[in-house]
């Protein structure tokens, strides 16, 4: 029925949105721990922050695959 | 008459584009994240890829709306241009009045004024269009805001960075998410091309299957998809630059980390629901993403006599586009002399209110739609922060319980 439908997609915009925040926040945090003076090991948080921003992205263009009908067959 | 009618239709899809390009690129444009060329072409093009990935929506407009083929009533190439007068008629009403409404809706209001003036009440698939239409524009924005509202929390808690010791707030550090914007921004642009494009492409592959070219049932022809993706794109393009000089005087105030999670939100509800085929109201999902932001930050209250008024704007839409939409399909049903009548009529007042907005001065006008909804979202000052805390909470109780109660609807 609809409503399962609308609960789907409710379902499916609140973890992508979620996913996709939280991943992001993650990365701005640590890029900017990375850049505080006192940090004993910049490197270690900067390259932590890219992995976030890169889930980040992966995590978009998988919703996007999962979204465009030519990938899905 | 389909030749019309086909060119009616591209001409909604230009003043969807045209309407609409503020939803996505208001944001970046405003916290200065991207240059306002830049944004307008980004925003053209991605609508224009978007319109290309799915055509779930426009299934649902040209099969799920009005009973067409066999089964059902015949409907007419003259029925789908007078709703197509009706939709562009309240579209341009509202873009002059700097009303917040939604192209979609104006554009099912047409059509089934149209048709229930047209060719009787029967004509109108009542549960399809509960199903796919009502209904989503009922929840959609609702769980946009929601969505946002969380996502909003999470950002700000997750960056919120204090000194362990003192606990005094030290630099935030969030301008990672002014860059991040770009993405989102262009994430919404690409949904509002998967879902708003749809519709037009659904209005003509109605035409064409009432004309009897294409088969009932069937989705949009290529050249249709193409069509409809190049007009709202160069809509797009072309309604940016009165955005631009809106933003110009910064009518939001929103921050690049709500806007990151707004956009993100906004972004998620359209692309999931234009997957299942829900026509839903992109200008409604982005506002509600903008209120539900809103209230997510701390130190803002909502003005809910402005969010009164978009709602009331919403209710408008459906009926005043179906009423245009009923008498131009009565004249149509004179004859060719009533098509005429309606066509140069159309025209007359699409130019005349064109040349109306082009001689006032730009201001208000443009202030369409999401900036309505960041003007329902006031943000305090920091001295007056204190004061409005106090009176936040006991606001931000009566939400949780409405939110709550709106919750329940939903599971219900």
């Amino acid at each position: 029925m609809k409503w399962l439908e609308l609960l789907t997609v409710a379902g499916a915009t609140l973890t992508a949105a979620v996913t996709v925040v939280v991943l992001y926040s993650l990365g701005v945090r640590l890029t900017a721990i990375a850049a505080d003076v006192q940090q004993t090991s910049p490197g270690i948080k900067r390259s932590l922050a890219y992995i976030c921003f890169g889930l980040c992205s992966l995590a978009v263009l998988f919703g996007l695959y999962l979204i465009i009908p030519y990938f899905s067959g | 008459m389909v030749a019309l009618v086909i060119a009616l239709a591209l001409f909604f899809d230009f003043t969807n584009g045209f309407h609409d390009t503020a939803n996505a690129m208001a944001t970046p444009i405003a916290t200065g994240a991207i240059k306002p060329k830049t944004a307008v072409t980004l925003a053209a093009i991605l609508n224009l890829v978007g319109a290309f990935l799915s055509t779930e929506v426009a299934k649902t407009v040209s099969g799920g709306i009005i009973r067409e083929g066999s089964d059902g009533i015949q409907i007419t190439p003259d029925i789908i241009f007078a709703g197509l007068m009706g939709a562009i008629l309240w579209n341009m009403i509202t873009w002059l009045k700097g009303l917040p409404s939604s192209s979609s809706h104006a554009l099912f209001g047409g059509l089934i004024g149209a048709a229930i003036a047209g060719i009787g009440f029967n004509s109108i698939n009542l549960e399809g269009l509960m199903q796919k239409v009502i209904l989503p524009a009922i929840f959609a924005p609702l769980i946009a805001g929601i969505v946002a509202y969380i996502c909003t929390r999470l950002a700000y808690a997750l960056t919120s960075r204090h000194d362990p010791e003192t606990g005094s707030k030290l630099t935030q550090k969030r301008g990672g998410f002014r860059s991040g914007q770009i993405f989102t921004s262009s994430l919404v642009a690409l949904a509002h091309g998967t879902n708003d494009a749809q519709k037009t492409m659904g209005i003509i592959t109605l035409v064409l299957i009432a004309a009897g070219t294409q088969e009932a049932g069937s989705g949009p022809q290529f050249w249709v998809i193409a069509a409809c993706a190049f007009a709202i794109a160069i809509g797009t393009y072309a309604g940016g630059w009165r955005i631009i000089r809106t933003m110009g005087a910064g009518l939001t105030e929103v921050k690049p980390a709500q806007g990151f999670a707004a956009e993100t939100s906004t972004a998620s509800a359209i692309l999931a629901s234009s997957h299942l085929g829900f026509a839903l109201s992109t200008t409604q999902v982005a506002s509600g993403s903008v209120i539900g932001s809103g209230m997510g930050r701390k130190g803002t209250s909502v003005r809910w006599s402005m969010v009164g008024k978009i709602a009331l704007g919403w209710l408008f839409t459906l009926p005043a586009a179906g009423i245009v939409g009923a008498l131009t399909a009565l004249l149509v049903k004179t004859g060719v002399v009533g098509v005429l009548i309606a066509a140069v009529a159309g025209t007359a007042a699409v130019l005349f209110m064109f040349f109306y907005s082009r001689k006032s001065a730009v201001g208000h006008h443009n202030a369409i739609e999401v900036e309505e909804a960041g003007q329902a979202v006031r943000f305090a000052k920091k001295k007056a922060m204190a004061r409005a805390r106090a009176h936040a909470k006991a606001k931000a109780q009566a939400e949780a319980d409405a939110d709550a109660n709106n919750q329940k609807e939903t599971q219900r």
